[in-house]
């Protein structure tokens, strides 16, 4: 009786929601929980927007509206480890770093210059993602139809750009509604790209600059607590203690995220983290197919998020000399395997999209890690569960299992393949269907001709 | 008996208005021959007059006996802004690098200054003489140019320009385009070698500029031949244009183009350049030598390499690529000479060339490159480069080989006159030692 | 001793054996033993023999130098390069916050090429961009190791300081060399400018350094009471006035270097090198009475007004007046021949070849306190040290092998042979990419 109003969600094109049904199961799927082995055949029920029940032998409860998925196969939601999806003005998240960022984020007013770490430069640690949200913004849909139902995104402007919000990428009326957790870390960078060093912009003008700047605020932040607390035991005889939002920013947040992609970084990043005594997840990671870089990683026993935005080689005309340097070279050749070798390594890692909105770039970019030694089920994990364990979620999302969110992907064939459609994605149990695709699943990639949104 | 006497007064008379010299018990290097142990050279008016095992000195002339020290002929710095730049980061000291986009007209000579305390500074170190450049590598000015204007050879020692003159007009220089741009960063990497380097630009609109400049250039010499023909034919309505005077020496062949090229394809285009104008050519701070070592072998363009104490030109080039461009250079038969292409180094030239040795280069043919070769490259060698009869007394008097550094030039000589080995830096060093 | 398996000794074999014995060379030791024809036995890293005989010890590893010479690594006071991300912070005039240890690039090239040119240890610091700079480090040149790895062990850090133009350069925005007009002028604008930003920079270090003597003295005593706030800047001059850190000042002229002793004595420190001091023959009095070592070129001049007066002597006539004086290079190309700088001492001056080779070997040690571990070929001390094939002060002969810490990290034949397997390995990539662009579309927006 449903199967008509069924019908009309497959349309391809449909957008709208309509009402959601309160209870829903997908029926006679292949089922890749993730958290356990493959079901061959079987059902996934959805109650309330979380997971009742999944297995090969679950009743479809009457009222359920039932989605006929024989030759289909779900799949958790995809989490987007690293994302800026929704905040406003931002271009994509970032490798941060030294690399200059090829597309520059928009610039605010101008600022005062700074004189000094006590100026607070480039710092506005006390924004949350959650409230900058806006909820209309066109990318959550784009990001969603590669089957992305969640991300943790993150304001991304400056060295310490505030902290990042989970949330799942539900098309609603306000931002709120959609965070799963305010407060995933703080963000931070290492200053804008190209330093000149002659600092006609003020302070800091150089990646020693920033990182002096970094570990004062921690410095200053350690200081303010102690005084705060002392102002808060005893308040009598002692000067009331300045209110520093820069300090109080970094002090709510429970987890930094830090840059870094070549060996020589990832290894001055663990030691800075190790100094600050700040619990870090490192993000960039593109040299960590070395054994060097991983074999630091692992003694450190480091989460890793690995950027999807594999180094590419620049376009030439046939007579124009290659001027790129043998690292260059062997890190283009490289930088793919990374994520198997962090696999193999043991190494606790996710992977984030940095960026790669659109679905065909989204999933090259996947299958290329497959293609150069990720085992599939290890790259739908990096993209699910442990993205979850990374950002302690794990409870809520990251696979199927009763009680979780109803995060889910339905499509037909292998979710990374590059002829798979995807049919339907669940977000928080409401279901969406993807945008309007070119046969083959995905639509075209960003650079290929007839791609007008492109995402350059 | 009297006859003889007044013969020889009559020759000591006609020799009385020049200084004669005559050094004896010499270790003389000529470089066009073998060297001569315990020899003689006779110096007079300015001149070589005679060199050989014993030689008797003339009556009235100045003795120097130098046993256990060697002679060899004074150094030429092929590629310097010596007297035309004092201090790099003032401009109003730097005389390099005019505007206009085509200046053949314009003479480095006249605006030498012969008191330029860089001077004083080379000369000490055997550098007798050297070319000085309207415009080397983009210093100063706006690098905007195609054709700069004329090197002038130079004595490192004169009263004035005039007197410090060897040729006025040695070389023309011509800023070949390339897509990088000319003029480049100033004293650092060459044009053409910028362009290859990441993030230089947009090919395509490159590659068109340089083909407007190629026409520009091409264009201009046409012109000059036109004007060239004009003036033979003493056409009724010929008018003297400066620039093109300027040009008719280079069109004749007299005057060979100077041009800055460091990779194989720019070098290839500035030959072509040069064979379809029909005009002479030298290649200056080519890197690509073993690509373009047998095209400029085989079209007999000879080089003026630049310090060899540098740096390679990329990260994954090997470590002395730089120190073994002159060996490069002499196995593939390429005619080449040494230039230091700024004044703080210049009279760091032999040392450049005792680094060419340690890497591969013949002893011989480095001193070579410091003497006969720049003398035949820039059209100088019947009066600079060797220890030879009726060539110019440029040479210098050392306790050593002077591509050592432990060596010492004991005297020096430039147009037959002893040179006094002090200078600005020498007089302050005496003045502090005297500070209690 | 260091613990290693038998089998991991013999794995390690083709790096470094942990016995080495270079025999029959000519050894320029630096030391008391003075220049001899002889050989070296190192184990461990160290030193262990120098003589002209030596007892051979069992399994080592023997470098026949056939008469070749030896000295210790050469030791560079001034220098730029392994650093990531800019060597100045030139934003402000006081940047003793920053430092250098902060962004080691061990993947720079340059540190190869000082190898290569007989460099083992390089003095890194930040530029000069103004008055106070940043924190400094000494390193040795490990190529192939990590950051960390780098560092040479046990040497005291620096602080750079800069006087003359170029602090004073981002102070006259308009009209000034590499200064754009929509700058903001920082101060100092003058030489009068740079004195004041180093004394009220002390004066603020002093009452910081108070303020924190008393906080221990009250911890002494049993008090528990709130820390003063820490500040990187001042800590570092803390530091310094304390004896833990040395002051390395980039000079010019007379009168800057005579200003800087009388600061530097009234704050109450004193600086242990000049470095460049183009003019420190004129004041080389002073400098000795101060007790400061003094870093210069051998013969750069003319590139600026304030070196319009720098002598080719300058080494010589400082050394002759009882300065501990260093030939550096602040150059990565003139880093690689160092041991023909040190040459320079011998023609201007009439140093002789020990004297001469002392500014690029013991001097420098000396000047960075690491003198009981490098600068000198004598038992006890690390086994860094270079071959060359010809009188090593001279152009004529070329680097063979560098040693550091006993092991091999430079064999000039085996960089050749290396060099054409990088080649062959570049070769390959390139083909392999070119070959899977030409599969793909061929009209492809190009990707910024």
């Amino acid at each position: 009786m449903n199967k008509l109003l069924l019908t009309a969600f497959l349309l391809p094109g449909a957008w709208a929601l309509a009402q959601v049904p309160g209870t829903m199961a997908i029926h006679n799927a292949k089922i890749v929980p993730v958290s356990g082995p493959v079901i061959a055949k079987g059902t996934v029920v959805i109650r309330n927007g979380l997971i009742d029940a999944v297995g090969d032998n679950v009743q479809v409860p009457p009222e359920a509206w039932v989605v006929d998925a024989e030759g289909m196969t779900v799949y958790p939601g995809l989490i987007d480890a690293l994302s800026t999806v929704g905040i406003p003005g931002a271009g994509r998240g970032g490798r941060g770093g030294v690399a200059t960022p090829a597309v520059p984020v928009v610039e605010p007013a101008p600022v005062q210059r700074s004189w000094g770490p006590e100026d607070r430069p480039q710092t506005t640690s006390w924004l949350l993602a959650a409230d900058e949200i806006q909820a209309d913004d066109r990318r959550i849909e784009t990001v969603r139809s590669s089957g992305i139902t969640t991300a943790v995104t993150f304001p991304t402007r400056g060295i310490f750009a505030g902290q990042g919000s989970i949330i799942d990428l539900i098309s609603g009326e306000k931002g709120a509604e959609m965070v799963l957790v305010p407060a995933a870390g703080q963000y931070l960078s290492l200053g804008r790209g190209g330093f000149g060093g002659g600092g006609g912009g003020g302070f800091p003008s150089s990646l020693m600059g920033v990182i002096a700047y970094i570990r004062q605020i921690y410095l200053d932040a350690d200081h303010y607590k102690l005084v705060k607390e002392a102002y808060g035991r005893d308040a009598r005889g002692m000067q009331r203690p300045e209110y520093d939002r820069a300090l109080e920013g970094v002090i709510a947040s429970k987890r930094i995220l830090l840059p870094a992609n070549r060996t020589v970084e990832i290894d001055r990043m663990l030691r800075f983290a190790a100094e600050l005594k700040q619990p870090m997840i490192l993000y960039g990671a593109r040299d960590a197919y070395e054994p060097a870089a991983a074999e630091l990683l692992k003694r450190a026993n480091a989460s890793v998020l690995v950027s999807l935005r594999w180094p590419t080689p620049p376009v030439r005309s046939p007579d124009q000399e290659d001027t790129d340097t043998l690292r260059v070279l062997e890190e283009r050749d490289k930088a793919p395997t990374a994520p198997a070798v962090l696999q193999q390594a043991g190494v606790k890692y996710a992977l984030y999209s940095d960026g790669l909105d659109a679905p065909r770039d989204f999933q090259r970019a996947v299958k290329k890690a497959i293609d150069n030694g990720l085992p599939r089920e290890d790259a739908l994990r990096a993209l699910t569960l442990s993205a979850a364990e990374i950002y302690g979620v794990a409870d809520r999302v990251g696979s199927i299992e009763k009680g979780k969110i109803a995060n889910l992907v339905l499509t037909k064939g292998d979710i990374f393949d590059d002829h798979t459609t995807i049919v339907m994605v669940f977000v928080d149990g409401k279901k969406y269907t993807p945008v309007e695709t070119a046969p083959g699943g995905r639509g075209p990639a960003t650079d290929e001709p007839g791609n007008p949104g492109g995402n350059q | 008996m009297k006859l003889l006497g007044m013969l020889v007064g009559c020759a000591l008379a006609a020799f009385a208005a020049g200084e004669t010299v005559l050094i004896q018990n010499a270790d003389l290097y000529p470089v066009t021959g073998a060297p001569i142990k315990g020899a003689s050279l006779l110096i007079q008016d300015g001149k070589i007059v005679d060199v050989g095992p014993k030689l008797v000195a003339p009556k009235g002339a100045m003795v120097l006996d130098v046993k256990g020290l060697r002679v060899y002929p004074g150094w030429i710095d092929s590629a310097t802004e010596l007297g035309l730049e004092e201090i790099g980061s003032i401009r109003e000291t730097n005389d390099t690098g005019e505007l206009g986009d085509f200046m053949p007209q314009l003479r480095a000579l006249s605006a030498v200054n012969p008191d330029s305390e860089h001077f004083g500074v080379v000369r000490v170190n055997g550098i007798t003489s050297a070319v000085t450049f309207p415009a080397l590598g983009g210093r100063g000015g706006t690098g905007g140019q195609l054709i700069s204007g004329q090197a002038a050879l130079v004595h490192t020692d004169g009263w004035t320009w005039e007197e410090m003159e060897i040729n006025r007009s040695v070389a023309m220089c011509l800023n070949f385009p390339t897509a990088g741009g000319r003029g480049g960063r100033g004293g650092g990497l060459p044009p053409d070698l910028q362009e290859i380097l990441p993030g230089a630009g947009a090919a395509g609109n490159a590659q068109r500029a340089v083909l407007d400049q190629i026409a520009k250039l091409n264009a201009f010499f046409d012109d000059a031949r036109k004007y060239q023909k004009a003036k033979a034919a003493n056409a009724p309505d010929f008018r003297r244009d400066l620039k093109f005077e300027a040009m008719i020496p280079v069109l004749e062949r007299k005057m060979p183009l100077a041009v800055a090229a460091a990779r194989a394809n720019t070098i290839h285009d500035a030959i072509a350049f040069a064979e379809k104008q029909n005009v002479k050519i030298v290649i200056l701070q080519p890197r690509e030598i073993a690509k373009a070592g047998p095209e400029l072998k085989a079209k007999n363009v000879p080089i003026i390499l630049g310090r060899v104490l540098a740096l390679p030109d990329s990260e994954d080039a090997e470590y002395d690529q730089a120190f073994t461009l002159p060996f490069e250079a002499y196995k593939a038969g390429v005619k080449f000479a040494l230039g230091t292409f700024t004044n703080e180094f210049v009279r760091d030239l032999p040392y450049q060339a005792a680094t060419a040795v340690a890497y591969g280069l013949p002893h011989d043919e480095a001193l070579k490159a410091l003497t006969i070769n720049p003398a035949q490259i820039w059209g100088a060698d019947d009066l600079l480069g060797s220890l030879d009869k009726g060539k110019i007394a440029d040479l210098m008097i050392a306790d050593g080989d002077p591509m050592d550094i432990r060596t010492q030039i004991r005297h020096l000589f430039i147009k037959g006159k002893e040179i006094t080995l002090t200078n600005k830096q020498v007089r302050l060093y005496e003045r502090y030692m005297g500070r209690q | 001793m260091k613990r290693v398996l038998l089998t991991a000794l013999i794995a390690l074999a083709p790096l470094g054996a942990d016995t080495i014995v270079i025999q029959n060379a000519n050894i320029m030791t630096e030391g008391p033993k003075g220049n001899f024809k002889g050989s070296v036995v190192v184990q461990d890293g160290k030193i262990t023999q120098v003589g002209e005989q030596v007892l051979m010890p069992q399994g080592a590893t023997v470098i026949e130098a056939g008469g070749q010479y030896l000295i210790p690594g050469i030791i560079d006071c001034h220098s730029h390069i392994a650093g990531d991300g800019g060597i100045n912070e030139g934003s402000v005039s006081v940047s003793s916050m920053v430092d250098i240890k902060d962004i080691i690039n061990p993947d720079d090239i340059a540190i190869y090429r000082a190898l290569a040119g007989g460099v083992t240890t390089a003095n890194i610091l930040h530029g000069s961009a103004n008055a106070i700079g940043g924190q400094t480090i000494v390193l040795k040149m490990r190529w192939g190791k990590s950051a960390q790895e780098m560092i040479f062990a046990g040497a005291l850090p620096g602080i750079k300081f800069a006087l003359g133009e170029n602090p004073k350069r981002a102070g006259n925005p308009v009209g000034g060399r590499g200064a754009g007009t929509t700058q903001v002028a920082r101060y100092p604008a003058t030489r009068m400018g740079v004195e004041d930003v180093i004394r009220e920079a002390f004066n603020d270090a002093k009452a910081y350094k108070a303020e924190w003597d008393a906080y221990d003295a009250r911890v002494a005593r049993g008090e528990r009471p709130i820390p003063p706030r820490k500040d990187l800047k001042l800590q570092a001059l803390r530091e310094v006035l304390e004896n833990k850190r040395y002051v390395h000042v980039h000079c010019y002229r007379a009168d800057e270097i005579l200003m800087m002793i009388r600061a530097a004595e009234d704050s109450g420190f004193h600086v242990r090198t000049f470095q460049h001091v183009l003019e420190g023959y004129k004041v080389a009095k002073e400098i000795a009475a101060h007790g400061a070592g003094a870093s210069t070129f051998s013969d750069w001049w003319a590139y600026k007004i304030e070196a319009i007066d720098a002598i080719p002597f300058n080494a010589a006539l400082m050394a002759r007046k009882g300065v501990l004086v260093s030939f550096n290079s602040d150059d990565a190309e003139l880093m690689r021949h160092l041991n023909s700088e040190a040459g320079k001492a011998m023609k201007y001056g009439g140093l002789n070849e020990t004297e001469a080779l002392a500014m690029v070997t013991i001097n420098p040690a000396k000047q960075l306190g690491i003198d009981k571990t490098v600068g000198s070929i004598e038992a006890g001390k690390d086994a860094d040290m270079v071959l060359y094939d010809g009188f090593p002060l001279s152009d004529l002969a070329k680097v063979q092998k560098v040693l550091i810490d006993g092991t091999v990290y430079f064999d000039r034949d085996k960089a050749i042979a290396e060099q054409a397997t990088k080649d062959a390995e570049k070769k390959r990539l390139q083909d392999k990419e070119r070959a899977a662009q030409q599969k793909q579309q061929p009209t492809r927006r190009p990707n910024q």
